[in-house]
């Protein structure tokens, strides 16, 4: 008696002080963007896309987002076998966040010009010419046809801090699909990382010409310099070798960039590598849909959801109590254990960073869906109990024997149901997975539940005065005489 | 009052597996219904699965839904729904798929006419594709638990009962897409997330009502035969089936009714309708449909026919010798079973030497 009681006592405990813990500490759900305003995109690439290709696709949306600023937290993640989903709460100008997305962009071969120590520009205030940011002195939108004053993060092979200066390009040569084939590999004679590039044939000529004329200016000298442009940013800035003439360039469509011996430099050339291999988005995308939700019907949607789960729950409530009468009362709490637990794991996993766990209006949907399955295991269970009773057995006997019954049936039907909600999840895609995921969280919530909620308060209500006496006992619910 | 004390106490004795040709029959109806629905009059394929262009707006100006086709018809885009809804206080505008400057100027027309700002206004897109994507990836995901779901159950309960919950789910599926296609509602991913959750209903329900088959299975082999087991265990299940789609429609009413309260009338009552329909053919089909069909297939078992004749044979017996030496009656008096009614339980229809239960001429 006094353990179950303790254990009882521990699981109300955990559920709802869980909950206001979670509460007063300001951890609520976090809600999708259908519920609190926002825009997603779902983009689509080609069949057979390489997961690889999408990651570094992924990382280019990413950066790109940053860049554009006012987006907080966007989430960008693989959804599938050949989409990405990108989310954008709260985002004020869509329009740039889409087109930001969306672009493939370009990736430039660009002469240097010349090149500025720090991270301000040459030329601000009142000298900066158009398109350039007076207080910055950098260009505010990179257009590979003009000149521009671009900063660059150089590594220092020694140290490994960064040092930053500005350097001034001209216009773009040289564009990615110029670019036939980028292989990163460690170059043994050289004892360096290094990136194999390959041209085109028309590539290979203008490759000659720019680097030919880069080779005229002596060692050290910014201007023998090649800039690699992609979205505004200098990627690399590698220096035409000594031993090339600087009458006739770098022939042949062929190249090699080193990156050096660095720890990083592996890493490095594996990313240049595929930036070169694919241009910027390595894949055209297709919009796939676009769902923008302004706020307000973000927050009607979520109190519908509110109002409906509660209603539906305390109608639920009431039906159990006046059916089952004192194991009803049972239900009843049990329903807001379940309810509880449901809403702090929904709070603890969406705070986490790793899991991120939100709620949209399809997962409300898979839990108004769950109660239905909640309510069920107290009717399986409850049906047995009322069964023993009427077929003689005394309180604690029937509830114990159904138990065992009804827990069996429970377990497998909640086993077929979250088979269903697990194989959703990891196959469908959009609004579809967002239902599975309430669902089966919920389902397995429910048997967890059972076991340790209802089974040990079933239990102790039989041994109280409300198992057998009265109208509103177990025993009198089972329509069985009371014993005197 | 009785009738109600007798399901609330699972002791009602309907004969379900008997009136097997009724159940059958209304259901033949429905799922002819629905198909004729379905050839005659279509899906009403949703914006999702077309493609196209959905923005919805507030709507504080009181546009008016002819300055509104006038502006857009101006655009180029005279094909474009119009209309007002939650009482006009909201517009929405689908058009066909649009390039995203096109995109942005109806939106721009459209808030400046309703008078809001164009944060306000909602958007949804879609290309012609990601429907069928969704469909696709959920009818794959349906495929693959269909069979590992057949799998356990067929390693939990029986295999046979795997294949006839399949069964009873695809009546529920077809029941609930005909009723789409009789009314006309849209099909959006929505309506996917609809139809799973009525699969998974269906199977969970009867998956519940197998249970107590197979549990009766156990307890009542010696004596019985299976048709008389899944009779008894349907009528004991009853209650809780009822009481279970009760628990369960409750909270999709609350949807269905506090949604139009809030947003007025929207795709959710279609949505709350689907899974109504769709949670009463599971809670039905699983009685009325899975229980029979189970019975009869079982029966022709060679295990269970003979467990059915022996059942037979001692019970004549019994007869007999409850009637008593005195009157000299023969051991195997009653060849053929005159009183052969359905609703007794008693005696089981499909006694006598016949290998299958009789397939016609029993009404």
């Amino acid at each position: 008696m006094g353990r179950r009681l303790v254990g009882l006592f521990i699981v109300l405990a955990l559920a709802w002080g869980g909950l206001g813990a979670l509460t007063a500490a300001g951890i609520t759900p976090r809600l999708g963007l259908d519920l609190q305003g926002g825009t997603s995109v779902v983009l689509t690439a080609p069949p057979d896309t390489d997961e690889e290709v999408l990651e570094v696709a992924v990382e280019v949306m990413r950066n790109r987002i940053e860049d554009i600023g006012g987006v907080q937290e966007p989430e960008i993640a693989i959804s599938g076998a050949n989409t990405v989903v990108v989310q954008l709460p709260g985002v004020e100008d869509e329009r740039r966040a889409l087109d930001a997305i969306g672009q493939t962009g370009q990736l430039s071969f660009r002469p240097v010009l010349g090149e500025t120590p720090g991270e301000t520009g040459p030329l601000t205030g009142d000298e900066a010419p158009d398109g350039v940011d007076p207080v910055t002195g950098l260009t505010i939108d990179d257009d590979l046809t003009t000149e521009s004053y671009l900063r660059y993060e150089r590594t220092s092979p020694l140290t490994g801090g960064a040092t930053f200066t500005v350097l001034h390009l001209g216009p773009a040569e040289l564009l990615g699909s110029d670019v036939s084939s980028a292989i990163p590999g460690f170059n043994t004679a050289g004892a360096q990382w290094s990136v194999s590039l390959g041209l085109t044939g028309d590539g290979g000529d203008i490759f000659a010409d720019l680097t030919g004329e880069a080779a005229t200016y002596p060692p050290g000298d910014p201007r023998r310099q090649i800039a690699i442009v992609l979205d505004g940013e200098i990627l690399a800035a590698p220096e035409v070798n000594l031993d090339v003439d600087p009458g006739t360039g770098i022939t042949g469509g062929q190249a090699s960039i080193t990156l050096g011996a660095s720890p990083d430099a592996e890493q490095e050339a594996q990313d240049l590598g595929v930036v070169l291999r694919y241009g910027s988005l390595p894949v055209s995308f297709e919009r796939s849909s676009v769902s923008k939700v302004s706020a307000s019907l973000g927050t009607d949607s979520l109190e519908l959801g509110l109002w409906a789960g509660g209603a539906g729950l305390i109608l639920v409530a009431i039906l159990l109590v006046a059916y089952y009468r004192a194991l009803g009362l049972v239900a009843l709490v049990g329903l807001t254990v379940f309810g509880s637990l449901l809403i702090g794991i929904f709070s603890a996993l969406g705070a986490l960073e790793s899991f991120g766990l939100t709620l949209t209006l399809a997962g409300v949907t898979g839990i108004i869906v769950a109660v239905g399955i909640t309510a069920d295991s107290y009717i399986v269970y409850f049906e047995r109990v009322k069964d023993e009773i009427r077929a003689g057995a005394d309180v604690e006997t029937a509830v114990t024997d159904a138990f065992k019954g009804a827990f069996r049936t429970i377990l497998t039907a909640d086993t077929v149901s979250l088979l269903g909600a697990t194989l959703l999840y990891l196959l469908a895609v959009g609004a579809v997975r967002g239902f599975a995921l309430a669902l089966g969280i919920a389902t397995v919530l429910d048997l967890i539940v059972v076991r340790l909620y209802t089974r040990r308060a079933v239990w102790l209500l039989g041994r109280t005065r409300l198992g057998d006496g009265g109208p509103f006992s177990i025993v009198g619910a089972a329509g069985a005489r009371s014993t005197p | 009052m009785s009738a109600l004390t007798n399901i609330s106490r699972g002791e009602t004795t309907i004969d379900f597996v008997g009136l097997r040709r009724r159940w059958f029959m209304f259901s033949a109806v429905l799922i002819l219904v629905s198909l004729a629905a379905l050839g005659l009059r279509q899906l009403n394929f949703g914006l999702e699965f077309e493609g196209g262009v959905a923005i919805q707006s507030p709507n504080p100006a009181g546009a008016g839904v002819e300055d509104l086709r006038e502006t857009i018809t101006s655009l180029g885009l005279g094909d474009a729904r119009i209309q007002l809804i939650d009482d006009g206080e909201a517009v929405l505008v689908q058009t066909g798929p649009l390039d995203q400057a096109a995109e942005d100027e109806l939106i721009d027309v459209i808030t400046s006419l309703t008078g809001v700002e164009r944060v306000d206004s909602s958007l949804d897109a879609v290309g012609p594709t990601f429907g069928t994507l969704v469909a696709r990836q959920a009818l794959i995901a349906l495929g693959v638990f269909l069979a590992l779901a057949v799998l356990f159950i067929a390693w939990r309960l029986q295999w046979k009962m795997g294949l006839v919950g399949i069964v009873a789910l695809f009546h529920d599926m077809i029941i609930t897409i005909g009723v789409y296609a009789l009314l006309q509602f849209p099909v959006t991913p929505a309506t996917v997330v609809a139809l799973l959750t009525i699969l998974g209903y269906s199977l969970y329900d009867t998956v519940v009502v197998f249970d107590r088959v197979e549990e009766y299975t156990d307890e009542m082999r010696d004596d019985h035969t299976y048709t008389e087991i899944v009779n008894r265990a349907m009528n004991k299940v009853l209650i809780r089936s009822l009481l279970t789609s009760l628990t369960s429609l409750i909270p999709v009413g609350s949807l269905l009714f506090v949604g139009s309260i809030l947003l007025g009338a929207s795709s959710l009552q279609d949505f709350a309708l689907a899974l109504f329909v769709g949670m009463a053919a599971g809670t039905y089909s699983s009685i009325m449909i899975a229980g029979p069909l189970l019975a009869v297939w079982r029966e022709g078992e060679d295990e269970w026919t003979a467990q059915r004749h022996e059942v037979h044979r001692i019970r004549d017996l019994r007869a007999a010798k409850a009637v008593g030496p005195a009157t000299a009656a023969p051991p195997q008096a009653p060849k053929r079973q005159p009183e052969r009614t359905e609703a007794s339980p008693d005696r089981p229809p499909g006694s006598g030497p016949a290998p299958r239960p009789p397939k016609k001429g029993r009404r």
